[in-house]
């Protein structure tokens, strides 16, 4: 009874606290939201990319020969289109240096220059047209969308171009005379079909050229910021639940100090009790924090964390883990003072090297993957994504075996240490 | 002259406190590699491409050969034979960005006019999955391009009385995929230098996005010891005790703020100076410019840390409160990502943060290769920041019995 | 050694840290229902035997019992029938006065409607039934020391041991914890009690004894004690000069026993109080000292302490 009796106690002290309360749970759903908002725009619906707005530049100096369509209007014409996302804002210059002014002062992100022979060399199979793209250096991803859709662009002059001159050539070679009439029609019948094309992989139920998504178990999310948030939500449950066992274990430092500690050790309830009372206290925090978290961004996010053994399973090893390692890593401490930046350092090392901070990022070098294995910040990541992925029960065991014998070994190391020191 | 004296008093217990190094300095540097390393390839493959898995049922035809021919070409992705047994634990595990298998008879029926759907494993939500999913896709329009093309020039020669058969078909395919294997565009991509005459491309350094990150973030948490300085000395009673003597209010303000802006500068030098000799980020290619930022980031996360000191009634709050502000000015303020990547209203108001403005005056020197006048605006905007925290940390501690 | 009738037995206590001897060899025996006082200055190793007997520390010689139970080889026993009052308020701040008491009262083995009973007696006992709901961080020193003193009543311990629980608070406050000791006395509470106030051993005791150094130098009543300097009077000298001339020069004086210096003034044990005067200021004329002011003391505990050690009380 008096294990439950200081374990309450020391419940009760913590969750009076606004600090503890506030890194426990507001502090971890915080930066899930903030990664939320930031990407929660993007590769939603139809491939919806609700990026910052680019403003593009284009300066054209197209001037074809003789009777070759303009095709560096047409491709103003097609960048300012309403069909072009949103976030894409094209406007013409009239000069290059303005238009290269415009980018150094941040006004534009890309400025797109098109060279006087740009129709005649996309009309002519000589040598292939070229477009300069002046680019603010701090972006990527803007640009790299922008380069797609001209070549898009092109591409559908190109097969036009190509569609006519193969079948012309074709024909001839074939010994039948067709007049330019027929040829019109045959790429004009081209153009139709290229259109159509776009409109079955863009837009319809069934592409010809159909994406698939691996999954495992059949559980995994068709939603790409589900996938995202899981990882990075399980990275915050990981860290903060580290944090708060570390943080908890604190309590014997403070209770040493306040001088309270030497007075439970006056009465009748012997020191092993009156410390095993102390661990119970912080295995509870971590658990519930962690049930906790999951059950808010299941709620808040529309987290699907997997199988619920594969969840009950990684919650406990998690929590053994968290709790093993807090008391060790107190039984080194002298002092309250020492202990609070130790706990942030050491926390957030251990946190870096277990990939919590990058667990949306996809393509981490293989290194950094090996490195997350010495810690069981990075076992614990590796059992979540499984979860996520929908894993059974039997193929997180290793994990969930590997961490709570990570968290008994802590424990009994960290528990003798006290001991010692306050026998 | 006491303010002075007020804030050395200040800097010496702060830099007696071994933790103070942990804060300020040894933990951004790890934190800086680390993201370093994240953003970047430290160990640079030989072939960078996106590796794409090639199952191919249609062995031998016209239209899966070429666009293997056509895929081959590509800058973006390179081809791996695979399994259909192996293709979805490689994909899942990402050592395959996408697989693509080719139907049985492919070649054949689409020649033939028939409607034949292509197989591509990949993953979406994944930046190689997205971009191999966009290579694949143009590539199997154009060989769909030649298809069609065969196609009409058939329907041509065929209603101009000749004969046509799978020969002719495949002849015209053959020609129109050569026709495409010719580029028809090239792109000269050139990134804005400024004013730099640093012809290499200073964006590939991916420690110029961590360094100067790290550099804004830290300078939040680091201000968590001049913070609990003011704490502690409301709560051991120095601070009624400074109040007795004849220095008043404003100059005790200012001496605590001197101390903080002095740690926060000499700190963010520091982590220059580090970015500088160590991850190669070229801040003194523009010393005066990199000063000014530096000035104006360490006056603000000063600011800031006098209205957390006189906010907070505790340590932990004090911990609570620079943790929180870390938080939220690194995320919205491009310190953790760029804000390229984020959806619009979070970067609309990412853009009104002191730190966006940070970040945006050291990245205009380390990759838009400008000058002094690109930080003038930057700076600009944390003074006005500096200014808005100070005030309100003014009328707080004004307010204070 | 288990002897039913005393309340507390002390037989060749020891503690050693290192080479540093704190406590070398106590022995003492305290009645039921007694205040028993040790008494001595900072360092003399009082605390050190209080935390030997609460069971803080492990004695490296002898033993000691409480109501019988040997704190060595029945630690649990001996601490039931204990009650500590530390010196430092040892309280969970961020608890209120109800709930510490409640915590503690079940560290002792209280539950349930006892436990209550008796949270709210402590509670009225101290004067802080309407507060009871407040959380201690936000008690004046005062109250924190009440609520400090009740969390050790909680379980009727037959004693209680109270460290120097005057030291460092307001006068006011200091008034109301020795008659609280008093009135747990009345009840037939046995009181262990530390501290280096004199005044207070000499108000509130029925036996003090006398530490210095680790070992105990002195033990009896007040009355028994104040006989070890006889007749003895003490006098308060201050000089004009520097005190060592004084003292050199008043040491071996006929009828003067000890002259030792203390803050500037320089206390002396003399015989006859009469006949020493003249002679005290005839040294001091010859060696150029004038006296500027003369205390003659009732012979008291410091007397004692400085007769016994050659020091005084308060170092």
């Amino acid at each position: 009874m008096k294990i439950l009796d200081i374990a309450l106690k020391d419940l009760t002290q913590s969750f009076r606290s606004l600090f503890a309360v506030g890194m426990m749970f507001a502090a971890p759903l915080l930066i899930t939201g903030l990664i939320y908002f930031a990407f929660g725009g993007l590769a939603g619906g139809e491939g919806g990319n609700d990026l910052p707005d680019l403003n593009i530049v284009i300066v054209n100096h197209d001037r074809p020969t003789g009777d070759n369509p303009r095709l560096g209007e047409l491709l103003v014409g097609y960048l300012q289109e309403e069909s072009m996302p949103d976030w894409l804002v094209a406007r013409e210059m009239q000069d290059e240096t303005t238009a290269r002014a415009a980018v150094d002062q941040r006004e534009a992100g890309v400025a797109l220059i098109v060279p006087a022979d740009f129709s005649d060399a996309l009309l002519s199979a000589d040598h292939p047209a070229s477009l300069t793209l002046v680019q603010d250096p701090t972006l990527s991803i803007g640009p790299a969308v922008l380069a797609d859709l001209v070549r898009l662009f092109v591409d559908g002059i190109s097969g036009a171009r190509i569609a006519s001159e193969v079948i012309s050539e074709q024909v001839q070679q074939a010994g039948v005379a067709v007049n330019s009439a027929d040829l019109q029609d045959a790429t004009a019948a081209y153009a139709a079909w290229y259109a159509e094309l776009q409109r079955n992989l863009h837009h319809s139920g069934q592409p010809i050229l159909a994406v698939r998504r691996p999954a495992a178990g059949g559980q995994a999310s068709e939603d790409p910021i589900k996938t995202i948030l899981g990882a990075t939500m399980a990275g915050m449950v990981i860290f903060f639940n580290f944090f708060t066992g570390a943080s908890a274990a604190q309590s014997i430092l403070r209770e040493q100090e306040e001088g309270t500690l030497a007075r439970l050790f006056t009465t009748p309830a012997p020191r092993a009790l009156i410390l095993l009372g102390k661990f119970s206290a912080v295995f509870v925090m971590v658990l519930v924090q962690a049930v906790v978290l999951l059950a808010a961004s299941a709620l808040i996010f529309g987290i699907n964390w997997g199988r619920p053994a594969t969840v009950a399973l990684l919650v406990s090893s998690l929590s053994l883990a968290s709790t093993g390692f807090g008391i060790l890593l107190l039984s080194g401490m002298q002092s309250l003072r020492q202990s609070g930046p130790v706990i942030g350092g050491v926390i957030s090392g251990m946190g870096m090297m277990g990939g919590l901070f990058t667990a949306g990022m996809a393509n981490l070098p293989k290194a950094f993957n090996t490195v997350t294995l010495f810690v069981p910040q990075g076992w614990a990541m590796r059992g979540w994504k499984l979860a996520l992925a929908g894993a059974a029960p039997a193929e997180v065991l290793l994990t969930v075996l590997v961490l709570a014998g990570m968290g008994l070994a802590f424990f009994a190391i960290g528990a003798a240490l006290f001991r010692r020191r306050l026998a | 002259m006491r303010s002075i004296e007020l804030a050395l008093k200040d800097i010496k217990q702060i830099l007696r406190d071994k933790k103070s190094l942990l804060f300020l300095v040894l933990m951004p540097l790890v934190f800086t590699l680390f993201m370093g390393f994240a953003y970047g390839q430290m160990s640079q493959p030989e072939d960078p491409r996106l590796v794409v898995g090639w199952i191919n049922l249609d062995e031998g035809g016209t239209l899966s050969t070429a666009l293997r021919a056509d895929l081959e070409r590509s800058e973006v992705l390179r081809l791996e034979e695979t399994t259909a047994e192996q293709a979805g634990q490689l994909v899942q595990n990402g050592k395959l960005a996408a697989v693509l298998t080719i139907p049985a008879g492919f070649s054949e029926k689409n020649l033939d006019g028939e409607v034949i759907y292509l197989d591509l494993l990949a993953d979406r939500a994944t930046s190689s999955g997205s971009m191999a999913e966009q290579a694949i896709r143009a590539a199997v329009v154009r060989a769909l391009s030649a298809s069609e093309t065969a196609r009409l020039a058939a329907d041509l020669i065929h209603s101009g009385g000749a004969a046509v058969d799978t020969a002719t078909l495949q002849q015209a395919a053959e020609a129109a995929s050569r026709a495409w294997a010719a580029p028809a565009l090239g792109f000269t991509i050139e990134k804005a230098q400024g004013d730099s005459q640093n012809t290499a491309p200073a964006g590939d350094n991916p420690f110029n996005q961590a360094s100067p990150g790290m550099i804004v973030q830290f300078a939040v948490f680091g201000l968590i010891n001049s913070a609990m300085l003011l704490v502690l000395e409301r709560q051991n009673g120095c601070l009624p005790r400074l109040l007795t003597t004849s220095m008043s209010r404003a100059e005790v303000i200012a001496g605590h703020l001197l101390a903080m802006f002095a740690v926060s500068f000499l700190q963010g030098l520091i982590l220059v100076l580090a970015g500088q000799f160590v991850f190669e980020a070229d801040y003194l290619r523009q010393p005066l410019a990199t000063l000014i930022v530096l000035s104006a980031l360490a006056l603000w996360a000063a600011s800031l840390g006098m209205l957390i000191g006189t906010l907070a009634k505790g340590e932990d709050q004090v911990i609570l409160y620079a943790m929180a502000g870390m938080f939220l000015f690194s995320a919205l303020g491009g310190a953790w990502f760029p804000l390229e990547g984020v959806g619009r209203t979070f970067a609309a108001i990412g853009r009104w943060m002191p730190s966006a403005h940070a970040m945006t005056g050291f990245q205009n020197i380390l990759i838009r290769g400008q000058g002094t006048n690109s930080v003038l605006l930057p700076a600009a905007v944390l003074l006005a920041w500096a200014a808005g925290c100070f005030g309100l940390a003014v009328w707080r501690f004004q307010k204070e019995d | 050694m288990k002897t039913e009738t005393n309340a507390i037995e002390v037989n060749g206590l020891r503690k050693n840290f290192g080479k540093l001897e704190a406590v070398r060899g106590v022995s003492f025996t305290v009645q039921p229902g007694e205040i028993f006082s040790l008494l001595g200055p900072n360092g003399a190793g009082k605390s050190t035997t209080i935390s030997m007997l609460a069971g803080l520390l492990e004695p490296t010689a002898g033993d000691a019992a409480i109501s019988g139970y040997s704190v060595k080889d029945e630690p649990t026993a001996a601490k039931t029938a204990l009650g500590v009052v530390p010196q430092e308020i040892a309280l969970y701040p961020d608890l209120s006065a109800y709930e510490n008491l409640m915590f503690w009262g079940k560290m002792y083995g209280l539950r349930g409607v006892e436990l209550r009973r008796r949270a709210a007696e402590i509670l009225e006992m101290t004067g802080l039934a309407d507060r009871q709901k407040d959380r201690i961080g936000t008690f004046s020193g005062g109250m924190k020391r009440r609520v400090n003193i009740g969390a050790a009543l909680l379980h009727h311990p037959r004693v209680v041991i109270m460290d120097e629980p005057t030291v460092g608070i307001d006068p006011q406050s200091r008034r109301h914890i020795l008659d609280s000791v008093k009135a747990l006395n009345q009840q037939g509470m046995t009181v262990l009690y530390t501290t280096h106030y004199m005044e207070e051993a000499e108000e509130l005791s029925d036996h003090i004894a006398i530490m210095d150094h680790g070992q105990i130098i002195a033990i009896g009543t007040y009355a028994e004690l104040i006989q070890l300097i006889g007749e003895q009077t003490r006098m308060d000298l201050t000089v004009n000069t520097d005190p060592d001339i004084a003292v050199r020069a008043w040491e071996n004086l006929p009828g003067v026993s000890k002259v030792s210096r203390e803050n500037g003034a320089i206390q002396t044990l003399v015989q006859d109080s009469n006949a020493a005067l003249p002679r005290l200021f005839e040294a001091a004329s010859q060696a150029n000292v004038r006296i500027t002011g003369v205390n003659i003391r009732e012979p008291n505990l410091e007397a004692v302490f400085l007769h016994l050690t050659g020091r005084a009380l308060r170092d």
